[in-house]
């Protein structure tokens, strides 16, 4: 038996309204992650039209390198710097358990990956500022450097997102490298660096369109030597499926059918792909065909939608975890459910409800902050995914034991973690909303019931679904 | 907190503060470059109004032209302190982020805004503006930056502050006041404009070769550096006086004394070289020299003093575990090669962009 000691960090949460925090932090990060992804194929089409330029391949080359990459620098070195920032101070705002632990984890990778954003940075601004006056040698070696650095921040962070979902032996070793070169480490890699290559492109497609004085021939020739850049899409499909092989069991069955929504954001990456693809390959390499700027556009607004897509369900199918079998979407434990379950959740939390006043009772305040400690990562009251709409309805027995058995109702839910009482007083603040916050409500929890509750929280067990039943009966904390 | 910083705490709390302080010093330097140059920006919109004689323009014409990369080397430097005060103080500094929330995430967009502005500033096109149309431009600019320098402020006030978490939370108030925000505050902005105008001094020495300097600029750098140095003595000064007892004692006692002492020596260095450069008009790179081992003194130990002050207001023998955990685990080898061989091409990327540069 496990006997450990747990001293749960709590933090004031901070209430989003109607919205849910996985939205927030899911749409900061597709926005990033398209812009660094951009500016990561970026880097190697323009390398490549450096050397169709100074190998004489093409005149035109250095035409849209210029404006290329004064685009990149105008987008990428502003709005991508500052969106990265922005993850990690969203992702201290939206669970701050989880970024501590990949800090303490993996802060050594992430000094690294420090390390080349500064070469980039250095790279590419000397290419921005000093480029024109250049030689084609110098050029070439700045484009390459800057390539290179932004690359490896890809490699680098890559293996700590990968990390999360597919965490392989690291589980048992708590080695960092284990966790970094995890099971999803190379399909996600190789995956996402194809995917720059595509963003690039079509980006590129969209600034010769954009190019003023350059005539129609010289843009269709730029247009097909950047389309040449799409062709490696023919090899995702393959990627794709790999990368699915390499997903826990539960995970993969969400996209395959097993939730509504990760399926239907699946099929929105697949089908966006597939039409990006299939124009690429037949139409601009096959047919070789002109496009448009609105077009180019056009196709990288469906790339963003399969970027979206993609991203979101790589953080849904994560659930019921934010680390795979080490820490839950609410950022508890495994190992603490046992103890919360006999001490409460919410017993020491030292932040007061901001809104004490707008409850008639102490059992609907607790209830309160038990929802806010447990429940607000992910639900909303009355908005988004919210615990009105999705349990209002239930009977005041069937919420009791649906919640006591949270992970056995719900695969993707985590147990929970609670005492009775709160569990008790998290289902009538439910029901209390559902009624429409009537100003008195009559105090629940007698002591049969709370038995009852009890009861079918031990028959739940402390362990997710996705484990074997009685796998956390294991941990006794002190 | 009896021995001098860091020896006296456990080797990993001691690493990490030691390794905080210093990536926190070239954060510094960028960012008090930007705060104290786009605020000469500014000066020197509205003043050009009046200007006839086109002197003095130089030294605005590279501040405008490097700023907006100057900028991004500030954020980019950032990343690595924000990474290491994360460890070093998980607790603290999440509780302050989300105790500020919307308020302080504001300074992402401000910053975004300001980055534009700064790019805007920089554009040919503003160069045709009229003069009030630039002075906005920049000021703009400005107040996103300061505004940023106040909430990292706030936010550092707060995190040393546990005690008003819950009252701060159950107000839902988004914002923090400490008597010691402003003098703070003041303090490192007057002490931004020596850290400006040493940087660009050495620009202008660097960039003397291909395009002359006025002598104008020269004593327009010096005045202000010494005027920024006297402020920040005066700021350094008010800021003692709202010092609580306990802390005053920290920065007399082992731990921060001495860098305390070694600070203030760097800013009396500072102010010679700076007397020396204003006495001869032009950019002596002796005393260039001289003045960046006192300006690195100060910085470092100012740096220094600001973390003592910090350790005295929080239990940091409850983090040493968790800094003795994050120590064990692996990367370091691979950090300090690439942190080796990264800055080796860095080199290289300034000695291709300025070799290949016409004379």
């Amino acid at each position: 038996m496990e006997r450990m000691g747990v001293e749960l960090p709590y933090y004031p949460v901070n209430d989003f309204g109607p919205i849910i925090k996985g939205l927030v932090i899911g749409g900061l990060g597709i926005f990033h992650v398209f812009l660094a992804q951009f500016a990561i194929g970026g880097g190697m089409l323009m390398c490549y039209f450096q050397w169709l330029a100074q190998s004489g391949r093409s005149p035109s080359a250095r035409r849209l390198l210029d404006g290329y990459f004064r685009v990149l620098v105008l987008i990428s070195f502003v709005l991508g710097a500052l969106t990265g920032v922005a993850m990690w101070f969203t992702t201290i705002q939206i669970s701050p358990r989880t970024i501590g632990v990949m800090v303490d984890e993996f802060h050594w990778v992430w000094a690294t990956e420090w390390t080349f954003f500064c070469l980039e940075v250095v790279a590419g601004y000397a290419f921005y500022r000093c480029g024109a006056r250049l030689d084609d040698r110098a050029r070439m070696t700045l484009l390459v450097l800057y390539t290179i650095a932004a690359w490896f921040s890809l490699f680098w962070i890559n293996g700590i997102l990968s990390w999360q979902l597919t965490p392989g032996d690291w589980n048992s070793t708590h080695e960092v490298w284990a966790g970094f070169f995890n099971p999803g480490f190379w399909p996600s890699l190789v995956f996402r660096t194809i995917v720059s290559l595509t963003i690039a492109s079509l980006a590129a497609c969209v600034v010769i369109n954009s190019i003023p004085d350059l005539d129609r021939e010289q843009r269709a020739t730029l247009i097909q030597q950047a389309a040449r850049l799409l062709a490696p899409m023919a090899l995702m499909p393959a990627l794709g499926l790999s990368y699915l092989t390499t997903l826990p069991e539960d995970s993969r069955s969400w996209v395959q059918g097993g939730s509504a929504a990760m399926t239907m954001f699946m099929g929105i990456t697949i089908v966006a792909s597939l039409l990006i693809g299939l124009h690429a390959l037949l139409g601009f390499i096959w047919r070789k065909l002109y496009i448009s700027g609105a077009t180019a556009t056009l196709l990288l607004a469906l790339a963003f939608g399969a970027t979206a897509g993609g991203e979101f369900v790589r953080e849904g199918v994560r659930k019921p975890f934010t680390i795979r079998e080490y820490l839950f979407s609410n950022s508890i434990r495994p190992q603490e459910v046992a103890t919360l379950r006999r001490t409460g959740c919410v017993t020491n939390d030292p932040y007061p409800l901001r809104n004490s006043a707008d409850y008639p009772l102490e059992t609907l305040r607790l209830g309160a902050k038990v929802f806010r400690f447990q429940c607000s990562i992910c639900h909303t009251m009355n908005g988004v995914n919210g615990l009105t709409h999705l349990a209002g309805s239930w009977e005041a027995d069937q919420k009791r034991m649906n919640i006591a058995k949270l992970q056995r109702t719900k695969p993707f839910m985590p147990p929970f973690a609670g005492s009775p009482e709160e569990l008790e007083a998290l289902a009538q603040l439910i029901e209390w909303n559902h009624e429409g916050r009537p100003g008195q409500w009559p105090s629940g929890g007698d002591p049969e019931g709370l038995a009852r509750i009890g009861r079918w929280l031990d028959e739940a067990g402390t362990a997710p679904a996705t484990w074997p039943r009685g796998a956390g009966d294991e941990f006794e904390v002190e | 907190m009896d021995r001098l910083f860091p020896f006296g705490f456990p080797s990993a709390t001691a690493f990490y503060l030691a390794l905080y302080v210093l990536t926190l010093v070239i954060h510094v330097a960028f960012m008090n470059y930007v705060l104290a140059g786009t605020g000469y920006l500014v000066a020197s919109a509205l003043l050009s109004r009046r200007r006839t004689d086109g002197d003095g323009l130089t030294l605005a014409d590279t501040l405008r032209d490097w700023m907006p990369f100057a900028l991004s080397a500030a954020i980019t430097a950032g990343v690595a302190p924000l990474l290491f005060v994360q460890i070093l103080y998980k607790k603290n500094f999440y509780t302050a982020n989300l105790l500020l929330f919307h308020r302080w995430m504001a300074i992402l967009p401000v910053l975004i805004v300001g980055f534009y502005l700064l790019y805007l500033l920089k554009a040919r096109a503003a160069e045709r503006w009229p003069a009030w149309g630039r002075t906005l431009l920049a000021f703009g600019a400005l107040l996103c930056f300061a505004f940023t320098a106040y909430s990292w402020t706030e936010n550092h006030l707060l995190s040393a502050d546990s005690t008003n978490w819950p009252g701060l939370y159950e107000s839902n108030a988004r914002t923090y006041w400490h008597p010691q925000l402003v003098p703070r505050l003041f303090l490192w902005a007057a002490g931004a404009v020596a850290t400006m105008c040493l940087l660009a001094a050495w620009q202008l020495h660097f960039a003397g070769g291909m395009k002359p300097f006025s002598a104008a600029d020269v004593g327009r750098l010096a005045r202000l550096a010494l005027a920024g140095l006297v402020f920040s003595g005066a700021g350094g000064l008010a800021y003692w006086y709202f010092l609580e007892a306990p802390q005053r004692r920290v920065l007399t006692g082992p731990l921060a004394g001495p860098y305390l002492a070694a600070a203030l020596i760097g800013l009396v260095v500072q102010l010679f070289a700076w007397l020396d450069q204003l006495r001869h008009a032009t950019i002596r790179p002796k005393s260039l020299m001289v003045c960046s081992i006192g300006l690195s003194m100060t910085l470092v130990c100012v740096t220094v003093v600001r973390e003592a002050l910090r350790l005295a207001s929080i239990d940091i023998a409850t983090l040493q575990e968790q800094h003795l955990a994050a120590a064990s685990k692996g990367g370091l080898f691979v950090f300090l090669l690439f942190f080796a061989v990264n800055a080796g091409l860095i080199a290289w990327c300034l000695r291709l962009a300025r070799r290949k540069q016409p004379g």
